[in-house]
């Protein structure tokens, strides 16, 4: 079994892609400095997706509370956005939640501040 | 939080922009239920102002999918993790964080390539080499990705063709890729 998830892996490694490169190509078009995509680019684009994906899921679940239940929640991923150098880029999108009653709470506790 | 030209708006992700001062957090309903809409297929808002969801995102199964195959054994990736996944990849593919990087890289390899006929290792990598926090690939240029015969020259000075984008992914490919399987 060992063996063959090897395999499997390797498999998934080189050659194959497992998210829609149309998609991808939509998505890189989306982004003002692009005109032409090359074929290879988004292979590789593509891929690298991919890895990235793995990356987050993996470091996200090690760093974060999630493995002692074996699960892998929000606030581990939160948390590698703002823990990892590699994942600061995604601090906006990956912001840490608190409960809005706490939030509101907070704003009475601060100093009043010129807010606009 | 000051906005940056990112092409995912947090409004259009249906996440509350609101911060406290000092440090990024959003505001979560008090059931805890989330953001169910932001796959929901919204017919009436496929406006062409924005694009629809489906559009500007991978689909969740195969993100999920690739998740959970990283993850050792493990039973359960949580909804909304998922989700914000999806929009982390899609952050990723806009190249908003490494374009300016990039251009500075392509800059300095076309100054470079200028001076010499035949392609050494080019140390131009150190900015690049930064940003992915690993310096052991600032000086191994895979020269021969980079087709750099006359033609290609002049199309390396007039355009940032995603043709030197490759060659970054590669960089990215090998870099993640080294961490994955070691």
């Amino acid at each position: 079994m060992s063996a063959r998830n090897v395999e499997d892996k390797v498999a998934v490694n080189i050659k194959h892609v497992s998210l829609p490169m149309s998609r991808v190509k939509l998505i890189m078009k989306s982004s003002p400095d692009v005109s032409n995509i090359n074929q290879e680019a988004l292979f590789l684009t593509t891929k690298a997706t991919e890895l990235f994906v793995q990356h987050l899921a993996l470091s996200s679940y090690k760093s974060g509370s999630g493995k002692d239940h074996n699960a892998l929640s929000y606030s581990d991923l939160a948390g590698a956005a703002e823990e990892s150098e590699t994942f600061q880029f995604l601090t906006d999108i990956l912001p840490k939640k608190i409960l809005a009653k706490d939030y509101l709470k907070s704003l009475e506790e601060l100093p009043e501040e010129g807010d606009n | 939080m000051e906005g940056d030209g990112s092409t995912t708006d947090a409004s259009q992700l249906g996440i509350t922009g609101e911060y406290m001062a000092g440090s990024h957090y959003v505001l979560q309903a008090q059931d805890e239920e989330g953001e169910e809409g932001l796959n929901d297929q919204d017919d009436a808002n496929g406006g062409k102002d924005n694009f629809r969801e489906q559009d500007i995102y991978l689909p969740i199964a195969n993100v999920a999918r690739i998740m959970k195959n990283a993850i050792p054994q493990t039973g359960k990736i949580a909804k909304d993790a998922k989700e914000c996944v999806q929009e982390c990849v899609s952050e990723f593919i806009s190249f908003d964080m490494y374009v300016e990087p990039l251009k500075l890289y392509l800059q300095k390899f076309r100054e470079a390539m200028k001076g010499e006929k035949g392609i050494g290792g080019v140390g131009v990598t150190e900015g690049l080499g930064e940003e992915l926090g690993d310096d052991s690939f600032a000086n191994q240029l895979p020269t021969g990705i980079i087709t750099a015969d006359g033609q290609q020259q002049n199309v390396m000075v007039y355009t940032t063709s995603y043709q030197q984008v490759a060659t970054i992914i590669l960089f990215i490919y090998f870099f993640w890729g080294g961490n994955l399987r070691g």
